[in-house]
C-alpha cells in the first residue's frame, strides 16, 4: 500500500472523528475506562508479584524443640539443619532470649509479661532462613522428622493470603475488563456506523469509479484504531500520574509484618504502555471490523 | 484469398471489436419478479446506443448487471473478452474502472469543488498526483467547465452539475460510458448540451450506452436503439427512433 494512501486514511479518520465529536468522545471514553481498569489491574499485579517475591525470600521456618536440651544436642541439631539443601542459616533461640525479644517488642506494655520470667511459656527454637524459598516445604518435612522437634512453623500464611488476594483480584478485574471491552467495541462500532452513514454517498461514488474494497474500508479501520489509540494514551497518562502520587502515599503505610516498597514508575511504564496501546488498538480494530462487515456492503 | 479464410479473418476482427456481449441473460428479483428475460445484445467498440422502454422495463437492471452491482441468474455477459459472471469480488473494481457512469441525479459531493469532485475519482483508484493534476483540467475543458473548477456543486446549474459528473465518469479513461437517464432532471436546451458532450466523448472513441425517455433526443440523433419491454428486447435497430 502506498504511503499516500495511508496518509489519506489517517486524514479521513481524523476528519470523521471531528465530524462525530460527541460519539467519538463517548467511544474514546469507553476505551479509556476499560484500559484504566486493565492498567490499574496490571500495575497492582506487577507490584503484588514483586512484593510476593520479596516476601518469599524473607520466609522463616520456626522449629520449636523439647525443653532442656543439652548444648551438644543443640549444636548437633543446628549442624544438621544447616546441612539441609536450600537452607541459608539456622540460629538457636533460647526461650529466655525469645521472651526478652518479645518484651522489647511490647515496649510500654511489657508489664503484661511481668512474672513470666519464673514460668516462661515460650519454647526453645531454631530460626531457619531459606536460600531458596521454594525448598521451604521440603525442609519443613525433613526437620519435622528429626528427634526432639516439637513443632515446625513455616511462616507462609501471609504469603498465601497475599496470593489469594491477587487471585481474587485477577478474577474480579478480568470480569470487569471483559465487560468494559465489550462495551467499548460496541460504542466504537456504533460511532463508525455513523461515519459510514455520513459518508454513504461518497462510498457509493468510490464503488462506481472502481475503488478497491480495501481502499473503501481503510478510513473506517483507521478511525477505529485512532479511537482505541486515543483512549489508551489518556489511560496511560492518568495511570502514570496516579501512580506517581500513589506510590508515595502507599509506601508510607505499613502492613505490619512487612514494609511496602513499590516498583519504581519507570519499570512499570514500558510494560504498561505497550500492553495498553496494544489492547486499545485491538479494541479499535474489532469495533471497526464489526461495523464494516455490517454496514459497509462493498 | 479463399472465402473461408476471409470469413475467419472477419470473425476474428469482429471478435476483437466486440466490447459487450450479452447472451441469453435473465434476471429475477427475490420476489420472483422477472426483470430481464433472455436478453442478448452485442455492442461494438465505439458505438453509441440508446436503451429505451417504459418505466419498469428493465433498463436500469441491465446497467446494474453490466456494472456487476447485481449478478445475472443465467446467461453470460462478456465485457472486453472477459466473462464478468466469473469475476471474483476482488476483480469488480477493475471492471468498473473501465466503465464510467452518470446518473439522473448527478451524485456530486457537495463539500467538494468541481475540480475536487473530478479529482476524487482518480484519487480513490490511487492515481499518481501528477496524473491527477494533468488530467482533471483536460476533462473539465472537454465538458466546458474550465472556468468553474473552483465552484461548489450548489453554485452550478443542473446542466453544469451533470457535466461535472460526465467529467468524473471519463477522467479515468474508461472504454465504456454508461448514462442512466442523464437528462432526466434537465430542461430540453440543457439536455442538448449534455448530448453534445456525450457525442463528443463518443467521437473520441468511448462507447456510449444511454438509457433514456427523451423521445426527441433519440429521434433526432439517429443512433442505434434497443427497446426493452417487460424485460425482453423487442427491438434493436441501427439509426432508429424512440418508437417504431
Ligand atoms: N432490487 C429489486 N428488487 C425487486 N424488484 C426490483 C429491484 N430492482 C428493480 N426491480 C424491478 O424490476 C423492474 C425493472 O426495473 P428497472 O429499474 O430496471 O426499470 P427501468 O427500465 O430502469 O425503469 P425507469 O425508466 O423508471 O428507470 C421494475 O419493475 C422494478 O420494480
Ligand atoms: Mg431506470
Amino acid at each position: 500500500m502506498k504511503i499516500r494512501t495511508i496518509r489519506y486514511f489517517i486524514r479521513q479518520s481524523f476528519s470523521s472523528l471531528w465530524r462525530n465529536k460527541a460519539m467519538s468522545v463517548a467511544a474514546i471514553s469507553s476505551v479509556f475506562a476499560a484500559l484504566l481498569v486493565i492498567g490499574i489491574f496490571l500495575t497492582v499485579v506487577l507490584n503484588v508479584d514483586y512484593l510476593a517475591t520479596r516476601l518469599e525470600s524473607q520466609v522463616e521456618i520456626k522449629v520449636y524443640v523439647n525443653d532442656g536440651l543439652s548444648t551438644e544436642v543443640i549444636n548437633a541439631m543446628n549442624k544438621d539443619i544447616k546441612g539441609l539443601s536450600g537452607v541459608k542459616d539456622s540460629m538457636f533461640l533460647s526461650k529466655e532470649k525469645a521472651l526478652e525479644e518479645f518484651t522489647e517488642q511490647l515496649g510500654e506494655n511489657s508489664n503484661l509479661l511481668d512474672g513470666l520470667e519464673e514460668d516462661n511459656p515460650l519454647a526453645d527454637s531454631f530460626i531457619v532462613t531459606m536460600e531458596d524459598p521454594r525448598m521451604a516445604s521440603n525442609v519443613t518435612t525433613a526437620i519435622s522428622a528429626m528427634s526432639n522437634v516439637e513443632n515446625v512453623v513455616y511462616g507462609k500464611e501471609e504469603l498465601e493470603k497475599l496470593l489469594n488476594i491477587t487471585y481474587l483480584l485477577r478474577v474480579g478485574s478480568l470480569t470487569i475488563v471483559f465487560i468494559l471491552v465489550l462495551i467499548s467495541i460496541f460504542i466504537i462500532s456504533n460511532t463508525i456506523k455513523l461515519t459510514v452513514f455520513a459518508r454513504r454517498k461518497e462510498i457509493g461514488i468510490m464503488k462506481y469509479v472502481g475503488a478497491t474494497d480495501g481502499f473503501v474500508k481503510g478510513p473506517f479501520f483507521a478511525e477505529g484504531i485512532l479511537m482505541g489509540l486515543l483512549g489508551s494514551i489518556v489511560s496511560i497518562a492518568i495511570i502514570c500520574i496516579g501512580y506517581h502520587f500513589g506510590i508515595r502515599y502507599i509506601e508510607q503505610q505499613s502492613l505490619g509484618f512487612i514494609s511496602i516498597t513499590l516498583l519504581p514508575i519507570a519499570s512499570v511504564f514500558y510494560n504498561l504502555s505497550f500492553s495498553l496501546v496494544l489492547i486499545g488498538i485491538i479494541i479499535g480494530s474489532l469495533g471497526s471490523m464489526i461495523s464494516i462487515r455490517k454496514f459497509l456492503k462493498v | 484469398m479463399s472465402s473461408f479464410k476471409q470469413l475467419q479473418l472477419y470473425v476474428r476482427w469482429k471478435g476483437r471489436d466486440l466490447l459487450i456481449e450479452m447472451v441469453n441473460v435473465s434476471k429475477k428479483f427475490g420476489d420472483g419478479f422477472r426483470a430481464l428475460h433472455n436478453v442478448s445484445i452485442n455492442i461494438k467498440n465505439g458505438e453509441f446506443v440508446f436503451i429505451v422502454g417504459q418505466s419498469g422495463a428493465g433498463k436500469s437492471t441491465l446497467i446494474k448487471l453490466l456494472l456487476k452491482e447485481i449478478s445475472a441468474d443465467s446467461g453470460s455477459i462478456i465485457i472486453n473478452n472477459k466473462d464478468i459472471s466469473k469475476l471474483k469480488r476482488k476483480e469488480i473494481p477493475y471492471l468498473r474502472r473501465n466503465i464510467g457512469v452518470v446518473f439522473q441525479d448527478f451524485r456530486l459531493l457537495q463539500d467538494k469543488t468541481v475540480y475536487e469532485n473530478v479529482a476524487f475519482a482518480m484519487e480513490v483508484i490511487e492515481a499518481p498526483g501528477k496524473d491527477i493534476r494533468r488530467k482533471v483540467p483536460i476533462v473539465l475543458s472537454l465538458v466546458g467547465l474550465s472556468k468553474k473548477s473552483d465552484l461548489y456543486p450548489h453554485q452550478l446549474s443542473g446542466g453544469e452539475q451533470q457535466r461535472v459528473s460526465l467529467a468524473r465518469a471519463i477522467v479515468n479513461g474508461p472504454s465504456i460510458l454508461i448514462a442512466d437517464e442523464p437528462t432526466g432532471n434537465l430542461d430540453p436546451d440543457t439536455s442538448w448540451e449534455i448530448m453534445k458532450n456525450l457525442n463528443e466523448i463518443n467521437h473520441r472513441g468511448t462507447t456510449v450506452l444511454m438509457a433514456t425517455h427523451a423521445k426527441d433526443i433519440v429521434d433526432s440523433m439517429k443512433k442505434r436503439v434497443i427497446e426493452i419491454e417487460e424485460g425482453i428486447v423487442i427491438r434493436d435497430e441501427q439509426r432508429g427512433g424512440y418508437e417504431v
